[in-house]
């Protein structure tokens, strides 16, 4: 399988640091863009505990397959999409215990958005209103439903989409790590197919870019790289109020290569 | 409680809350709150619960009732009204005690920035949104896809789709494993969308079919499919969970 990956995070216009961090390990197929939050720098360290506690995490179940799993094994998803669930609740737990240790940190936390690549499938795991995207030809979709209160006031059908995005209280969140003992990680997988686009990303870049914006600049851009950097050039243009991360992983081939098409490849070149 | 300051000069004289139906005003001793003075009437003003609130009533008085300065009959009140009764004013306070003034808003880069509910007021909020079925009781209540072999070889003869994910191939992780010789590892997966099957198939699988139809990139599952996989044929049904 042949991927692409572009990757940028920015602390954008208005803000003094960059409290998102971000992970980009195509060796394990692991993706993640955490969204700090709290005082001080705190917000910087829960999001950069989270992505390197998640790395470790899937580090770790590459070298020794009966690592043992944070959390019950759920049997509604594959093993991948259990062991991603297993790191963010891993580091939902790294994240209180440095706080506990630091009165200074006391507070943080952060959003994870995470896809971890196993062959064809895509696994998906989320906490907070970081977000991930589908590309799919002449479409972009949704992967991920935001943890917070406007959304559930739109899933509850008291608001509507624009009356969400208008809303002065789209910027509380209903889950994130560090919060509680215990954290809630939304699951999902699906078979992604050639040519497919997985775009994570904090929402710094939804705020202020559509949808639809988004798959026109993917779209006009040939390289993963470009295209992330061109997010992050539009989320400052409508403004740059909060710091903008995206990754961008496209499958340009899906045949894993044995040995004879790869020397037919070679021949040919 | 609501209650009444009587304040002559700016100086408040006596605190009065209001317990009962009505609080009576005047010169005379049978009145609740007694002012003696020659401007106040001998049964000058009441305030009075009523549905929706206080009001202030004169009660036919020589010098009048005045509401923050303007003479009434009978107005409602409404919190730190003041009414004047000859020299005297009685400052209203209503039962419950203003708000605290909404917090300064916040610099204009702070004011994206995101906050975290605690779990407290997360249940609070939760509860005073009303409840949704969560994913999992929707799930339950939805129907499920199940795959019954019609011919060829497969480990079972009838697979419950409950995953989110199911392979269909030789690879010790599918979920419907194919046990013929030539079987490809991974030759078909069936996706779970909200209530919605769809077929897919991995790049450089073997052709698949539903329906006599080849499947190009993915497909959704309707009740009674005809799906031929890897030369095994299945039966695609959406029944009651369990069933």
């Amino acid at each position: 399988m042949v991927i692409a990956v572009g990757a940028k995070t920015d602390v954008g216009l208005k803000r003094s640091h960059n409290e998102d961090n971000l992970c980009v390990a195509a060796d394990l197929g692991l993706y993640v863009v955490c969204d700090g939050m709290g005082g001080r720098n705190a917000g910087e360290v829960a999001s950069r505990l989270a992505v390197e506690t998640i790395q470790k995490h899937f580090q770790a179940a590459r070298d020794n397959a009966d690592l043992p799993l944070s959390g019950d094994y759920d049997r509604q998803f594959s093993a991948t999409t259990n062991r991603l669930a297993s790191a963010i609740r891993l580091a939902n737990h790294a994240i209180r215990t440095e706080a506990k240790e630091h009165t200074s940190q006391e507070g943080m936390g952060t959003t994870v958005v995470s896809a971890a690549l196993n062959g064809p499938v895509l696994s998906i795991a989320h906490v907070g209103d970081s977000r991930m995207y589908l590309i799919r030809g002449e479409s972009i979709a949704p992967l991920t439903a935001d943890h917070s209160l406007v959304a559930e006031q739109v899933r509850r059908g008291m608001l509507t989409e624009e009356e969400a995005e208008r809303s002065p209280q789209k910027n509380i969140i209903t889950r994130a790590l560090g919060v509680d003992e215990t954290v809630d990680v939304e699951l999902d997988e699906i078979p992604l197919m050639q040519g497919d686009g997985v775009l994570l990303c904090s929402d710094g870049l939804t705020r202020g870019v559509s949808p639809a914006q988004i798959l026109d600049a993917i779209r006009r851009e040939k390289e993963p790289q470009g295209a992330s950097d061109r997010l992050v050039e539009l989320a400052n243009a409508a403004g740059g109020l909060d710091n903008t991360t995206v990754i961008l992983v496209v499958i340009q081939d899906m045949a894993s290569q044995g040995p004879w098409q790869r020397a037919w490849k070679w021949l040919l070149s | 409680m609501a209650k009444i300051f009587l304040k002559f000069n700016e100086q408040v004289l006596k605190e009065i809350p209001l317990e009962g139906p009505q609080l009576t005003i005047g010169r005379k001793p049978d009145n609740d709150l007694v002012i003696d003075n020659p401007a106040v009437s001998g049964h000058h003003a009441r305030v009075v619960k009523e549905e929706g609130g206080f009001f202030v009533e004169d009660l036919g008085s020589t010098n009048g009732t005045f509401l923050n300065d303007v003479k009434v009959q009978k107005q409602k009140l409404k919190n730190t009204d003041r009414v004047s009764i000859g020299k005297h004013s009685l400052i209203f306070q209503d039962e419950v005690a203003p708000p605290p003034p909404p917090p300064p808003p916040p610099k204009e880069s702070e004011s994206d920035k995101t906050m975290i509910l605690d779990t407290a007021k997360q249940k609070e909020l939760m509860k005073a949104l009303g409840t949704v079925k969560t994913a999992a009781v929707a799930a339950k209540e939805e129907k499920v896809g199940w795959l019954t072999v019609v011919t060829g070889d497969a480990d079972k003869k009838e697979y419950e789709l409950t995953g989110r994910l199911n392979v269909i191939g030789k690879e010790d992780t599918a979920t419907i494993k194919l046990t013929g010789w030539l079987a490809p590892k991974n030759a078909a997966m069936l996706s779970r969308r909200g209530p919605a099957y769809f077929i897919s198939m991995p790049e450089g699988a073997k052709k698949i079919t539903v329906n006599d139809e080849a499947v190009q990139g993915q497909r959704e599952l309707q009740d009674g499919d005809i799906i031929v996989v890897a030369g095994v044929h299945f039966q695609f049904s959406l029944k009651g969970p369990g069933k």
